[in-house]
């Protein structure tokens, strides 16, 4: 076998992941490769260093409580839907007054109608301008900037 | 849960029942949130972005193979997700460079099971969290993953949908990597 195929080899062997035939092979190549043996040393070493080591994990409540963090966000996730479905909805039917009310009708003085105009574009400009702001907000950490 | 338990269970979360959804959410919480750990490195962002991924999981579930294993595609919008928000992240991060230049990465917090704690074990946590967070994403996870949560060879390669052959290499790399990042902090 090429010795690329002993490297990989090495971390079954040192892990006891290997089948019988296979670890008999490995113990035969070590016997005749210094380098893999070094490294095989090396991989040890390093097993040693991180030995009943875990990586920290969420408390036993935040397991407990996961799945109903995931559900509460599916719910969210329709109620959104619905939502957008509504406001689409409301502001349609509210351009369209808009313009068959307003716009229209020459009985209105132009400089009136392009006022209204201006101030709802305006208007929605600032709204959507705030939310995005504080949208933006919320999903950053709070605080980011404070040094511990 | 063998393949065919899973199979019949996703064809009931197809049809939109909640609760058998449920019972994938607990069987997969766990890998899901050690994967996210391995990408983004924070533990609070690693457990929302997992559940965020189960959410994006249920939305799209009619397009699953029944007959194919659940984690492996799920893996795939975890990592999608856990890569955005790296990216999201580096953004924010060079729109205020003092900030960046004055903190260095976090280190992953990491514990030793032993209840006879010391302070150069604590240093030596330390330590290994920091080499840990200087992994490559794809590195990092396949050693947490085996290293820190015993996970065998099989777990692995059933979760990441790679042959045994693949986590056998992937370790390989990782741990060469890690000892590089161990040796630059001073453990021998």
């Amino acid at each position: 076998m090429p010795e690329d195929i002993y490297k990989p080899l090495l971390m079954g062997y040192l892990d006891s992941e290997l089948t019988a035939i296979e670890v008999l092979r490995m113990e035969q190549h070590l016997e005749q490769c210094p380098e893999c043996r070094r490294e095989l040393e090396e991989f040890r070493k390093l097993k040693e260093v991180t030995q009943n080591m875990r990586v920290v994990t969420p408390d036993a409540r935040s397991w407990e409580e996961y799945w109903s963090h995931v559900y509460n966000r599916l719910e969210r996730t329709i109620g959104w839907i619905f939502m957008s479905i509504g406001a689409i909805l409301v502001t349609s039917y509210g351009v369209y007054s808009l313009v068959a009310k307003f716009l229209l009708r020459s009985d209105i003085p132009l400089v009136v109608r392009l006022g209204i105009v201006a101030l709802v574009v305006g208007f929605c400009t600032l709204l959507i301008s705030v939310l995005r702001e504080r949208i933006f907000m919320a999903r950053m950490d709070k605080y980011e900037r404070i040094k511990r | 849960m063998n393949l065919t338990d899973e199979g019949s269970i996703i064809e009931r979360c197809k049809k939109g029942d909640r609760e058998a959804f449920a019972s994938i959410v607990q069987q997969y919480m766990k890998p899901a949130y050690y994967v996210a750990l391995g990408y983004v490195g924070r533990p609070d962002d690693a457990l929302d972005l997992s559940q965020d991924a189960f959410v994006n999981a249920f939305r799209h579930i009619k397009r699953f193979d029944s007959s194919r294993k659940f984690f492996p595609w799920f893996y795939s919008i975890l990592k999608n997700l856990c890569m955005n928000h790296i990216a999201r992240t580096r953004r924010r991060q060079e729109s205020s460079i003092d900030q960046m230049a004055e903190e260095g990465p976090v280190p992953i917090p990491v514990e030793t099971v032993d209840p006879e704690q010391n302070a150069l074990r604590r240093d030596l946590e330390a330590r290994v969290g920091q080499a840990l967070q200087r992994l490559r994403p794809r590195d990092r996870e396949i050693i947490i993953l085996q290293h820190f949560q015993d996970y065998s060879y099989q777990e692995i390669a059933d979760l990441l949908g790679i042959p045994i052959g693949t986590v056998m290499s992937r370790l390989y790399g990782a741990r060469q990597a890690m000892r590089r990042e161990l040796e630059r902090l001073g453990v021998k």
